[in-house]
């Protein structure tokens, strides 16, 4: 009796020294097949160029699992894309769209396109985030990826070759980032791949600050970068980083109070020389196909890819062409999307440029839909009012529909050559040099004869005739509140469109609404930031 | 398996049960007042661990017995009596103790008595579990302990959400620690299942300890922030007994949402389009009169068996198995729960009862059927049209469609026929589960003060199931240029729960002192994975795809010291060191200490001959809780995760699934509970009127907090961190009475009411938490965690009124007075937590009948009536193209433009109710003889009435957002139990 007695206490205590040394079991790694170790995940070669598409991904995607889900929180995923967030702060805040469902994102939309938010609107944190998740991703890119780690790997044979374009590329999306939150945001953190992880409150950059930091930036990169239209398609090169810093140049009236046409110019000939060309049909830079067709290959200078079936998300696209099919219209065929039943329209003023006898009604850049319909939007909720449109299309150029009827397949085209034509025409007519009124014209006319419009006279180079044609060319392609801004437009009386300043007809709202508040909380998590005058 | 079930089922009844040995001693045991033999007392020789129990009729018989010694005859309930053996037959006669101060409690490793008891501690015993329909094992306990609110959903077989003293954490989890027979459970929900107690058998829960305050929860350390709740299956005895309970029910539609009906409905629409709203048309009307909320609802029987046989095996084990099979069609049609358990239970002892082992071993099955919430396409279906079309290409249901110049047939922006949407869709699931343990306690021969005890835990839930769709449906995929091709996907989900706990108690009593000192350790691990094949039919759906999720791994040492001084002063200190493999490991470790006093002031002198106070007990606790169960299972790690099929981007011509850095948080560590609790147990004239007091106060602090981080340091813009402190107090009284306690009439009552109030005093930085999201604009919540607030307070705009006191569309107070009406002008108005709960039994029996109903009131709870605040605007006469009806609540605020009034306080409503849970009537049969089964019939209504001023179709809804819920049914039941 006694040894069984000795053997259970044996058996027993046996059992307690076993578990006691579990307690490494507390040291939990990831199962799952999509998740890694950050050490592990870079042991394998293709690592770089998976998280360099992760970088790009984030202009389009909002997380990794789908549609729904989010890198961001606060947010509705959908709602905090980049190019999605980048469109409602450029374009449904100024004259060109409205949006029907406006208690969606809980108000948030509502306020952006009246011109009544306030550092609270998730619209602007989504934006803010998203951008500067951009910053993050590139961070840590730039961390994982010096040629020190690289060798310690044993990775550099089969990634050295390619590796100065990756790190260069995710550096301009970094810089493409703060241009845009300094565009809109006039400020934001600063945070750089030399700062740790975390918890890090990275201090205030004014507008001055990020212009000389994404200038230098962009500069630094160049000879890194593949040269344009070398790249694959979906990818960033040379012409990129032109167009951001052409844009810089053309706005710095408004960024740092200087005049830098001259500047824009010289950039705007770089890309014009650079072998791009207008795509024959206008509409061919909206379509399903606007990854690989002639746009693709000679208009389209930066397009952020979407797919159906791979690139699955609820972005700027798939916004607009479900926006676009009308609530009386049954022309989700045509449009080959599956429609919201009329979550989008246009304003007068938008819908009056192509109407009020400036350009032929037969401008093929005109896409409005008006049977039916009246050009007043006096209730925004009644989605049977005002004009529709049709421009961007989720069907090929070969007229079959995109993959999904949800999720597009179209590209938003982020910056294309039309726009260089345009940018060029202005700086001139301000007085850069560089280039000639002539040619300014010649630049304009081409888009003109490419959309069978009518052709203009040296006499017709205005400033009130470029923000127009700039309109009329790049309607809800994210630029519009940057242009009217720039033109004295946008805030101010001198310009009341439809809703403006959440008044029917249209009220002044104050200069300090040319740039955003910081969103509330992106300022709590980080004090260095200061809110903006005015809010 | 249902082969194994059948086996060990005829081997209980085939083996002899019992077979007797020698006697030297013999009689019966009865029960005082009314001569009942009492099976299964248990008469031990005093100073030898021999003994026996009674049979069925309460006969014994003991043999070895020298004339002198002393039998000790005690039986749960009764007082326990010493007798002096001086002859070979002695009847025992055992008195009710109704102080029941022996009543012993389960606890945290181990076990007390109400007597012994230091912490706010409440045990629900089988004979005060709620009576009725009940499926699920939280419904027992509804309403019958102050401080615990339960909340049951209406699906069958559904869930239930339960709070304990309101909760503790804000990010992290608020759902109680739940151990069954030693073995914690996790509270995630398999795939497939209908909830995480839906499997297990009512009928085989012995008890429920709830523990409340931190003195008797530390002990589980790191999960026991929101309170413990310990389920004890029921174990072998060993008399043979039989059981065989039925139920049957009968469930109806109580209530439903007022919406226009079809000729209401035609009279609105030409009053408005009279009235000038554009857009509608009396062209769009059909002719048809449904009522679709009656259409996507059944009435149905339900139907609840259970079997369970008690007995020796092999005349050493006491066993009992048990046979459980619960058939519920639910409210909604299509909508189905079925369970079929096996509980077996054997309970032997060896070595002169040095070793007693317990085994539990449960295998469950569910099956189930979901219907989806069809509700909304109920209350906005125009009713002037059909359920059925025989035009239609949908399956012959009416559904709003066109065909496309490809002559494919489209459907149209409109809602879909509900009743089609639930008859279309088939969604099964089947969910087998094993659990149980072995607990192994060894009381050593040469030192019989100690105790090892090892318990050994598992659960393994193995679910799995499909979601099928008519090819004819027209919520089904339709590829472009197709016809619609219905849907399909299959999933399955896997958990597994495993446990070793192993600890020494040592017993000693001494002259006046009573020591007892538990240590010990506790192992478990969680496992889980998931697989879909997501849509098999949609070819741009996500590719099929394992889920692994990361292990969980706690680990404890624990100890705790119960010190008993002249039977009068009892404390109790505690201790636990928890690690978790959620932190990092310097992070990972937390200490939770606790300690309780306890004072029988009944028992001194002073008070010890009151007439008046029976009892008097004054308890002191205080603890330290942790909670780190937050969904981030090692923030503290780098880690990338990888796009699926849909989140690839395209270089060129190939696709790359995204890769994306994870956000490290590498200081997270627990959060931590102090608990203060001051209880006062009384008995009053002999115990005939009972209850007790407690005042708590908890305060949480470090609480994990999903917040902002600043942005471009991390790889999102929010993460978890330690900030925020909470508060919450509150005090709860019970009492309780046999008012009238006669031979023939017994009156029993029970009455507990709670006032509790929780508070966030700090929040990171001051910054509001946006939560409760609603429906009616995408992305809008209407809740708001504030500091100086209670948690989930409605963040809302002021209505305006008209001076006749009618709402003034889209007017609000501009409260923050700067001229703009925005979000800023939102302000707090109320919360959906009640400041006073309060339940009431009665349990009432007149000779054979038995008759016992329980009300519930919560007061000072409000809801957010979504129903009406996204639904009730005459615009959405027109919101798609079809016409769209809606609740007539519309008549009364005129209301036409839904992103107006969407955020208004007007649809903040006072949801403050009085339910009556359960009525039931029953019957027990004269027994023929004392061999005869013992039969009671009864009959009853579950969900009698609802008392509320609530607009909506029922002011429970969990969380304060109403925007409709799975109904509760009001079921009419009739019930037999056999006893054998």
């Amino acid at each position: 009796m006694k040894t069984i007695n000795l053997y259970k206490l044996f058996l027993i205590l046996g059992v307690i020294v076993f578990t006691v040394s579990c307690t490494d079991d507390l040291d939990v790694i990831p199962q799952d097949d999509d998740e890694f170790l950050s050490e592990e995940f870079y042991a394998q070669p293709t690592a770089y160029k998976q998280a360099l598409a992760g970088i790009y991904g984030n202009l389009s995607l909002t997380g990794t699992d789908g549609s729904g889900s989010s890198n961001l929180e606060g947010i509705d995923a959908g709602t905090s894309q980049y190019a999605r967030t980048l469109w409602y702060l450029q374009d449904l805040a100024a004259d060109e769209p409205i949006w029907s469902y406006e208690n969606d994102e809980g108000g948030a939309v509502k306020a952006i396109q009246r011109n009544t938010w306030s550092s609270t609107n998730s619209i602007l944190l989504g934006f803010f985030s998203r951008a500067m998740f951009s910053v993050a991703l590139t961070n840590e890119y730039l961390r994982q990826t010096t040629p020190e780690m690289l060798e310690a790997r044993g990775h550099t044979a089969a990634v050295g070759g390619d590796i100065d374009a990756y790190r260069a590329e995710a550096r301009l999306l970094r810089a493409m980032a703060y241009y845009h939150l300094m565009d809109l945001f006039g400020k934001a953190a600063f945070v750089t791949e030399n700062d740790p992880v975390g918890t890090y409150q990275g201090p205030e950059y004014n507008r001055e600050q990020l212009f000389s930091y994404i200038e230098s930036e962009l500069i630094a990169i160049e000879s890194d970068l593949v040269d344009a239209r070398s790249n694959e398609y979906g990818r960033a090169d040379k012409a990129v980083a032109w167009m951001i810093l052409a844009k810089m140049y053309l706005n710095a009236e408004v960024y740092i109070n200087q005049d830098k046409n001259t500047e824009c110019i010289t950039y705007c000939n770089k890309i014009l020389s650079s072998g791009y060309s207008l795509a024959s049909d206008y509409e061919l830079n909206f379509l399903a196909d606007n990854d690989s067709n002639e746009a693709a290959q000679n208009e389209i200078i930066f397009g952020l890819v979407n797919d159906g079936v791979v690139t699955q998300n609820y972005g700027a696209t798939t916004v607009i062409i479900n926006g676009e099919v009308g609530s009386l219209e049954s022309n989700a065929a045509d449009l080959g999307a599956e429609g919201w039943g009329g979550a989008l329209r246009v304003r007068k003023q938008f819908a009056q440029r192509f109407l009020n006898g400036d350009v032929p009604t037969t401008d093929q850049r005109n896409t409005l839909l008006t049977e039916g319909r009246e050009i007043e939007i006096t209730d925004v909720a009644d989605r049977d009012s005002g004009y529709i449109i049709t421009k961007f299309k989720n069907v090929t150029s070969t007229g079959s529909a995109g993959s999904d009827p949800t999720f597009v397949d179209t590209d938003f085209p982020m910056f294309r050559l039309a726009d260089v034509n345009l940018m060029y025409a202005e700086a001139v007519v301000r007085g850069g040099s560089g280039g000639t009124i002539a040619e300014a014209v010649d630049y304009i006319n081409d888009l003109r004869d490419r959309a069978n419009s009518t052709q203009i006279s040296e006499g017709n180079l205005t400033l009130d005739f470029i923000i127009d044609e700039r309109s009329r060319e790049l309607y809800w392609e994210g630029h519009r509140r940057q242009d009217l801004v720039r033109f004295g437009l946008f805030s101010g009386g001198n310009y009341n469109w439809v809703w403006k300043g959440g008044s029917a007809n249209g009220i002044a709202i104050g200069s300090h609404m040319d740039i955003y508040p910081i969103p509330a909380n992106n300022m709590t998590a980080n004090p260095n930031l200061t809110q903006n005058p005015g809010y | 398996m249902k082969n194994f079930r059948i086996f060990l089922f005829s081997v209980l009844f085939l083996f002899p049960l019992a077979i007797f040995a020698q006697q030297t001693v013999k009689g019966k045991v009865t029960e005082a007042t009314s001569s009942d033999g009492l099976p299964g007392v248990d008469i031990l020789i005093k100073g030898t661990t021999r003994g026996a129990s009674t049979d069925f009729d309460g006969n014994y018989v003991l043999e070895n017995v020298k004339t002198g010694d002393i039998l000790v005859v005690s039986y749960l309930g009764f007082k326990t009596q010493e007798i002096t053996v001086n002859s070979t037959t002695i009847n025992i006669m055992l008195v009710e103790d109704t102080e029941s101060l022996d009543e012993v409690i389960v606890i945290g490793y181990g076990t007390t008595t109400i007597k012994d008891a230091t912490g706010a501690v409440s045990a629900i015993t089988e004979d005060d579990f709620n009576q009725g329909n009940i499926v699920s094992p939280a419904s027992l306990i509804t309403g019958r302990v102050a401080g615990v609110n339960v909340t049951t959903d209406g699906t069958p077989g559904g869930g239930s959400a339960i709070r304990i003293r309101g909760g503790a954490s804000l990010g992290a989890s608020n759902d109680p620690l739940i151990v069954i027979d030693g073995l914690p459970i996790s509270n995630s929900t398999a795939g497939g299942s209908r909830s995480i107690l839906a499997s297990l058998n009512p009928n085989d829960i012995e008890s429920f300890s709830v523990l409340k305050d931190a003195s008797s929860t530390a002990i589980y350390g790191s999960r026991a922030s929101n309170g413990v709740i310990i389920i004890t299956t029921k174990k072998g005895k060993q008399s043979f007994q039989a059981e065989y309970n039925v139920k049957v029910g009968y469930q109806t539609l109580a209530n439903k949402i007022d919406v226009f009906s079809a000729d209401e409905f035609r009279d609105i629409i030409t009053s408005r389009i009279d009235g000038g709203q554009t857009g509608i048309s009396v062209d769009q009307l059909g002719t048809a009169n449904t009522d679709w909320q009656d259409e996507i609802y059944q009435e149905n029987i339900t139907i609840d068996q259970n079997v369970s046989v008690n007995g020796m095996l092999y005349n050493k084990v006491p066993t009992r198995l048990s046979i459980g099979h619960t058939k519920q069609p639910g409210l909604r049609k299509t909508s189905k729960f079925e369970r079929v358990s096996s509980s077996l239970a054997m309970n032997p002892k060896f070595f002169d009862d040095h070793l007693k082992v317990n085994l539990n071993a449960n295998l469950n099955f569910e099956y189930n059927r979901f219907a989806d919430g069809v509700e909304g396409a109920a209350l906005t279906m125009d009713p002037t049209q059909p359920i059925y079309d025989s035009s239609s290409p949908f399956g012959g249901f009416f559904e709003y469609w066109y065909t496309d110049s490809a002559g494919y047939a489209q459907t149209m922006n409109a809602p879909r026929n509900p009743v089609a949407s639930l008859l279309q869709r088939e969604n099964k699931s089947n969910v087998k589960r094993f659990y149980g343990n072995v607990e192994l306690d060894y009381k050593f021969h040469f030192l019989p003060e100690l105790r090892a005890v090892v318990n050994l835990g598992y659960d393994e839930i193995d679910g799995g199931g499909y979601n099928k769709l008519d090819v004819n449906s027209a919520n089904g995929q339709q590829p472009e240029g197709t016809d619609f091709l219905g849907d399909y996907s299959e999933y399955t989900s896997y958990k597994k729960n495993s446990l070793v706990d192993a600890y020494l108690v040592y017993n000693k009593e001494l002259e006046n002192i009573n020591v007892e000192v538990t240590g010990g350790y506790s192992y478990q691990k969680f496992e889980a994975e998931d697989y879909t094949t997501n849509s098999l039919i949609d070819p741009d759906d996500a590719e099929a795809d394992y889920t692994t999720y990361a292990d969980v791994v706690l680990i404890g040492f624990f100890g705790r010291t119960n010190l008993s001084f002249f039977d009068k002063y009892l404390l109790t200190l505690s201790y636990r060191r928890d690690g978790t493999s959620r932190f990092s490991k310097d992070n990972r470790w937390g200490n939770f200490p606790a300690a309780a006093f306890a004072w029988q002031i009944g028992d001194e002198d002073f008070l010890k001959d009151s007439e008046t106070i029976s009892k008097l007990k004054l308890r002191l606790g205080w603890g330290v809780t942790g909670q780190q169960d937050i969904d981030a299972a090692y923030a503290y790690l780098g880690r990338y995760v990888t796009g699926t099929s849909v989140s690839q981007y395209i270089f060129g011509n190939s696709t790359y699934p995204i890769a994306n850095p994870q956000s490290i948080f590498e200081d997270i560590k627990w959060e931590e509970t102090t608990t203060y609790n001051v209880g006062l147990d009384y008995g009053l004239f002999d115990n005939r009127i009972y209850g007790s007091l407690e005042f708590y106060l908890k305060e949480s602090k470090d609480l994990l907090s999903e917040v902002s981080v600043a942005d471009g340091s991390n790889f999102s813009n929010v993460g978890w961190q330690n900030i925020g402190n909470f508060t919450s107090k509150g005090i709860e009284f019970a009492i309780g009475s046999d008012i009238i306690k006669k031979e023939d009439l017994n009156v029993n009552v029970n009455y507990n009411v709670t006032f509790n109030q929780t508070e966030i005093d700090e929040l990171a930085a001051g910054q509001d938490i946006d939560t409760g999201g609603i429906d009616g604009g995408t992305g809008s919540s209407v809740q708001v965690h504030r500091e100086g607030f209670a948690p989930y307070s409605f963040l809302v705009y002021k209505q305006l009124y008209t001076t006749a006191g009618d709402p003034i569309e889209g007017a609000y107070v501009d409260l923050n007075q700067d001229g703009v009406i925005n979000t800023d002008d939102r302000y707090i108005y109320k919360k959906p937590t009640a400041d006073i709960t309060m339940g009431f039994q009665t349990n009432v029996n007149y000779k054979a009948f038995d008759l016992a109903f329980n009300l519930r009131a919560s007061i000072g709870n409000y809801m957010y009536n979504n129903v009406n605040s996204s639904r009730a605007q005459y615009n959405l006469l027109q919101a798609t193209e079809a016409l769209g009806n809606m609740p007539t609540s519309v008549l009364e605020s005129n209301f036409n433009e839904t992103s107006e009034v969407l955020l208004s306080d007007y649809y903040v409503e006072n949801a403050s109710f009085l339910k009556m849970d359960n009525v039931t009537l029953g019957y027990t049969f004269k027994q023929a003889n004392e061999d005869s089964a013992k039969i009671r019939v009864w009959t009853g209504v579950q969900n009698v009435f609802t008392i509320t001023n609530y607009s909506g179709l029922d002011p429970e809804v969990f969380g304060g957002i109403d925007n409709t819920i799975y109904p509760r049914p009001r079921t009419f039941l009739l019930g037999a139990n056999f006893n054998f």
